[in-house]
């Protein structure tokens, strides 16, 4: 039998908690960062949330500049982009009422009806769904904390759930700040790309937590510092196997899905990597705040 | 074989079977198929296949404003009958308020009123009437509406000729309508953007001041042309007869009109259309479509026969998508669109093959790097994978779920992550391996302590997704159905099927230790 694995170590040696107070910084300093940018710069909302109205094209012996010419006469707030190649253009105008962003649509495809190959999408959303959409989204990832939440602490005594949320609010914090600064659009596609993110963080997280709980148990003695330290070690081939696996699979997706998909993977990507992260170096050094041994209270 | 019961075999195996005999059909996907096996295919949501997806709002406040309108005809009406004087009519948004010049009969004119309107909450203040519209009465204002709404929508959708339309209410006063294969979205949104009220008008040539004053006297209202906006009509407000009583319409060809729309009348309507025909010969009566006057020719003679033309500037498909809708009959109030997605046949397959081409790229380097760390068993866990897909699209098929763009983002998303159970075994079998030596007993604890982690982290991850599907819309809640399927389906081919590949691996190679 062959295989790499045995490169790493079974019972590897790191001390990560020794570090704590460097990568505590880091992501207290990264939370702050993103909430500045989320309250000053904001997401790139797209039409879901924005509402407006979109239209893709596939041309052909034209340019964007032509079509933009023939278009920005009749529409000042209109916003044309190459997508993916230069034969396809998004054409994006801003919302007005239901009954003239419908017409809109009609009189735009009229206007560049011969240059066009292929109307290949149209989206209208309007103000009242948009609003609508960016209430139900929000439910959506805060319902799901909550269940999560309770969920651990279900499994879990209560330390670990507190720990599981702190790191998941980083998370879901940090992931925003940097889709602001990358000005990824945020559309319904990325609220699903949060919620599974803050499925597959916590996931990472309860592997190392149940082992956190399995060694409480057998090494009793031990100084929590070296316990947390152990867990981590015990779990991290695993940790990096999964993230690496995973991030395969998004990479796959983001080179090869299609444009449209393009902005969802990108978010998982930058998702996991930092629910990796905040597993190992965020998740476990919280529950040191509590400087009692949960199982005691059991036994 | 050791210690490996037979059922236990037979199950795995019989899964396994079950999970690629019921991808096939997805696999194979024949579209027309009507074979009963073949049938059991994924359904490809609008984003793949191609299609308009449509969300109407049925505009209440209209039929509300009418209902006000009507309060104030029939209190009018009624008041004349009883000689009592009105002073002033107040039209509120939510009630009508009349001011009667005393309180003589105004409880008379109250109880008459209440005959007709049940459930209106009326209030008498000295000599004020309010009649209120309260929210009961407004409930099945809506509810009709809206169960109307949807038989219109529907058969106008059925006359377009749109194959397996989706056409339900969603929520209070909206109708959600998934029209796949729809090439002219545009022709739909026409179709569905008019109310389509026709009636049938006296026109009064006489009342020259009336239109000079562009004041109506009570009992008759102004129409503005349909093609020329300065052309005004005064017409008797009560219509003679309505789109209600047609029973057809098709488009025609006139020879001195050109094209045109020809409609029959059943017998009540050709019985009102005859009578009016025959007491006003010399007047012209009008076409009124949805507050326009289409065309107002003079009757040269009585029709008796329930059927006749209507002409205007038509051209063949407008000619032709006005019958549709007299024959699909009016909306009780105007629909309005306030979400569309439409996507093109071209996009939906683009989206299908770079989802197919990102599935097997991410498969492939998945397996390659399984294979790299474990060997052997990476490549045991690479079989589970396999069949973890063929499963997650037997499922998706014979369940009748919707495949949509995100949804494969959710199978990809599900190869990477399905190999986590695996790893979480493997991790803990080479732990074991490290304590003991007995190669069975180092594969039984492994899997034995790996469960609980394992269902701990799928359990977190199928709450994300069970509450995505709550909450989410469309092509979300297709992410969300092949993200919990694969979790499924992952646990299943790793505590069962790897499980069983591993103690078939190691009788057959009669291993006598184990490093993993």
């Amino acid at each position: 039998m062959f295989g790499l694995n045995k490169i790493i170590p079974v019972e590897p040696n790191i001390n990560f908690l020794g570090l704590r107070r460097n990568f505590l910084i880091f992501s207290i300093l990264a939370m702050l960062i993103s909430i500045v940018l989320l309250s000053i710069k904001g997401l790139n909302l797209g039409i879901d949330f924005k509402g407006g109205t979109l239209i893709e094209v596939s041309t052909k012996n034209t340019s964007i500049g032509e079509l933009r010419a023939i278009l920005s006469s009749s529409y000042s707030d209109v916003s044309l982009q190459e997508f993916g190649n230069e034969n396809i253009i998004l054409i994006r105008l801003q919302n007005k009422s239901n009954q003239e962003s419908i017409e809109t649509v009609n009189s735009v495809k009229n206007l560049i009806q011969d240059k066009v190959v292929e109307f290949r999408r149209s989206e209208f959303v309007g103000p009242t769904i948009s609003s609508e959409l960016l209430f139900r989204g929000f439910q959506a990832v805060s319902f799901a904390l909550i269940a999560i939440l309770i969920y651990i602490w279900l499994r879990f005594e209560w330390q670990f759930g507190f720990g599981a949320v702190v790191a998941l609010t980083h998370d879901v914090l940090f992931t925003l700040g940097l889709l602001s600064i990358l000005n990824v659009e945020f559309s319904l596609a990325t609220i699903a790309a949060i919620l599974t993110i803050a499925g597959y963080s916590i996931n990472d997280t309860v592997v190392i937590f149940d082992r956190v709980r399995e060694n409480l148990r057998k090494y009793k003695k031990l100084e929590l510092v070296d316990l947390f330290n152990l867990s981590v070690n015990n779990t991290l081939s695993r940790t990096i196997m999964t993230s690496l696996t995973t991030l395969l699979a998004l990479v796959s997706l983001f080179i090869f899905g299609g444009e449209v998909i393009r902005p969802f993977a990108l978010t998982m990507i930058i998702g996991v990597i930092i629910g990796t992260y905040s597993s190992v170096f965020i998740a476990v050094p919280t529950l040191l705040i509590f400087k009692f041994r949960p199982q005691d209270e059991d036994d | 074989m050791k210690n490996y019961p037979i059922w236990k075999s037979f199950t795995v195996i019989s899964l396994v079977l079950l999970g690629i005999i019921f991808a096939i059909p997805s696999i194979i996907y024949d579209e027309n198929s009507e074979n009963w096996f073949l049938k059991n295919k994924i359904n490809l949501g609008l984003d793949l296949q191609g299609g308009s997806y449509l969300l109407l709002e049925v505009q209440l406040d209209v039929l509300y404003k009418e209902e006000l309108d009507n309060f104030v005809d029939s209190a009018r009406l009624i008041s004349r009958d009883q000689a009592a004087k009105i002073e002033k009519i107040d039209i509120q948004e939510n009630s009508v308020v009349i001011f009667f010049a005393n309180n003589e009969k105004i409880k008379d004119i109250r109880d008459s009123f209440f005959q007709m309107y049940r459930g209106v909450t009326l209030q008498i203040n000295n000599n004020i009437l309010i009649i209120k519209l309260n929210d009961e009465y407004r409930k099945i204002i809506q509810d009709s509406a809206i169960k109307q709404s949807l038989e219109i929508v529907r058969k106008r959708i059925d006359e377009s000729g749109t194959k397996e339309p989706l056409i339900q209410r969603s929520g209070k006063k909206r109708i959600l309508l998934q029209l796949p294969g729809v090439k002219d979205p545009e022709r739909i949104k026409d179709l569905l953007g008019k109310t389509a009220k026709l009636t049938f008008h006296i026109v009064d040539n006489d009342n020259v001041s009336a239109l000079q004053n562009n004041l109506a006297p009570f009992g008759k209202i102004i129409v503005q042309d349909m093609y020329d906006e300065n052309t005004k009509y005064l017409l008797d407000k009560r219509a003679v007869v309505g789109g209600e009583n047609l029973v057809d319409a098709k488009g025609s060809f006139d020879q001195t009109e050109g094209h045109a729309v020809s409609f029959r009348f059943d017998t009540e309507g050709a019985q009102k259309f005859g009578k009016v025909t025959t007491n006003n010969i010399g007047k012209n009566l009008a076409v009124v479509l949805d507050g326009v006057v289409i065309t107002a020719p003079r009757i040269s003679s009585a029709i008796t026969g329930g059927s006749g033309i209507i002409t205007g500037n038509f051209n063949a498909q407008e000619a032709s998508d006005l019958a549709v809708l007299l024959r699909a009959g009016a909306l009780p109030a105007p629909l309005e669109i306030v979400e569309e997605r439409s996507v093109g046949a071209g996009l939906g397959a683009d989206s299908i093959a770079a989802g197919q081409i990102a599935a097997i790229i991410g498969m492939v380097l998945v397996c390659v790097f399984m294979i790299l760390i474990y060997g052997t068993f990476g490549a045991l866990a690479n079989v589970s994978l396999i069949v973890n897909l063929f499963i997650i699209i037997s499922l998706l098929g014979t369940i009748g779920a919707t495949l949509t763009l995100p949804g494969i983002a959710g199978i990809v998303l599900t190869i990477g992550m399905a190999v986590d159970a695996n790893v979480l075994i493997f991790e803990r079998i080479k732990e074991e391996s490290l304590k003991q030596t007995k190669v069975f007993q180092i594969v039984k604890n492994g899997f034995d302590r790996a469960m609980s982690t394992i269902l701990d982290a799928n359990i977190t991850t199928l709450i994300a997704a069970v509450l995505l599907f709550a909450f989410g819309s469309g092509p979300i809640r297709g992410f969300s159905i092949t993200l919990s399927l694969g979790v499924i389906a992952s646990m299943f081919t790793a505590l069962m099927l790897t499980n069983f590949l591993v103690y078939m691996y190691l009788s057959f190679a009669n291993k006598k230790e184990l490093k993993l």
